[in-house]
């Protein structure tokens, strides 16, 4: 089963994303952190995350490139957070797929979805609002949102929470 | 407890007041904390989160509040949380203080509608 999660900031989708992993049954939780941490509000934010996931039964692994080439055991059920980190790291760090980066992630989700059992993956809504960006923040929400209709076609079922009410947007129950 | 949410100028308060014509709104943007915690119905209480932390309030027990004093308002709120993430630390807090003390009303609300285009939706009725 592959699962797409998506929201605006502070939509509650990693708690959801958490509950469907949950719900995905026995495996080995295997969490994939994307955001590389460089100042205090990103270790903020790493320590929240940690603490709801506390208790869940994950493994942490950090990823911040190349989610295609990793090491995962066949019965993993993998929740990957967030696809807007992975594809800032791919974009702009130097050994990224730079101008690339929408199919190369497309590309290793695809990889990694077939080595393990289930995958579910965060992706972030950041496409509606009257500010108007150009060159590099532009780039970077064009190529999340080929990435998000890439992935939502890939995917068995794909939501998006608002407020932490999780509306269907292709697909089923989880 | 009742929300009616949704991007900005796609008609939330016209359809709140349409749905209930007889409450008594108070405002976001200028009510006190005693008028907010006994109103009938708020509207734009983004504003109030907004002011709340401008002032260097905490917000995080902010719908806690809310829930336990006024547990039955109908209230409008902008959904704030779809660009991309500020520059502007403040503008970052606010965003994400606004997602998160909603999700808190949302799962303590009967009833979640949210407004497009003038037409509501509603996505949690119980």
């Amino acid at each position: 089963m592959k699962i797409l999660i998506t929201g605006g900031s502070g939509s509650g989708k990693s708690a959801f994303a958490e509950d469907t992993v949950l719900s995905l049954g026995e495996g080995k939780r295997i969490y994939l952190a994307t955001m590389y941490p460089y100042d205090q509000e990103s270790y903020k934010r790493i320590d929240r995350h940690r603490a709801m996931r506390s208790g869940k039964g994950f493994e942490t692994r950090e990823c911040y490139l190349d989610a295609g080439s990793l090491d995962l055991p066949e019965n993993a059920i993998v929740l990957l957070e967030c696809m807007s980190n992975l594809a800032a790291n791919e974009m702009f760090m130097p050994e990224g797929a730079g101008d690339q980066t929408a199919e190369k992630i497309t590309e290793d989700i695809q990889k990694l979805s077939q080595k393990v059992r289930h995958l579910v993956i965060v992706t972030n809504e950041i496409f509606s609002e009257a500010a108007i960006y150009e060159g590099d923040t532009r780039a970077y929400q064009q190529t999340l949102g080929t990435i998000n209709r890439n992935l939502a076609a890939m995917c068995d079922a794909c939501y998006e929470v608002v407020y932490g009410i999780p509306i269907p947007l292709k697909g089923g129950a989880a | 407890m009742e929300m009616i949410i949704g991007g900005a100028f796609q008609g939330k308060k016209d359809f709140a007041k349409a749905a209930y014509p007889l409450l008594h709104w108070c405002d976001g943007r200028e009510a006190s904390e005693e008028e907010i915690l006994k109103a009938g119905g708020i509207l734009d209480f983004q504003e109030y989160i907004r002011r709340c932390l401008a002032d260097g309030q905490d917000v995080s027990l902010l719908a806690e509040k809310l829930i336990e004093a006024n547990p039955d308002v109908v209230l409008t709120c902008d959904e704030v949380g779809y660009g991309v993430v500020p520059m502007d630390a403040f503008e970052r807090q606010y965003r994400e203080a606004v997602g998160r003390v909603c999700t808190k009303l949302a799962a303590h609300s009967a009833k979640v509608t949210r407004v497009i285009c003038g037409i509501g939706t509603v996505i949690k009725h119980v």
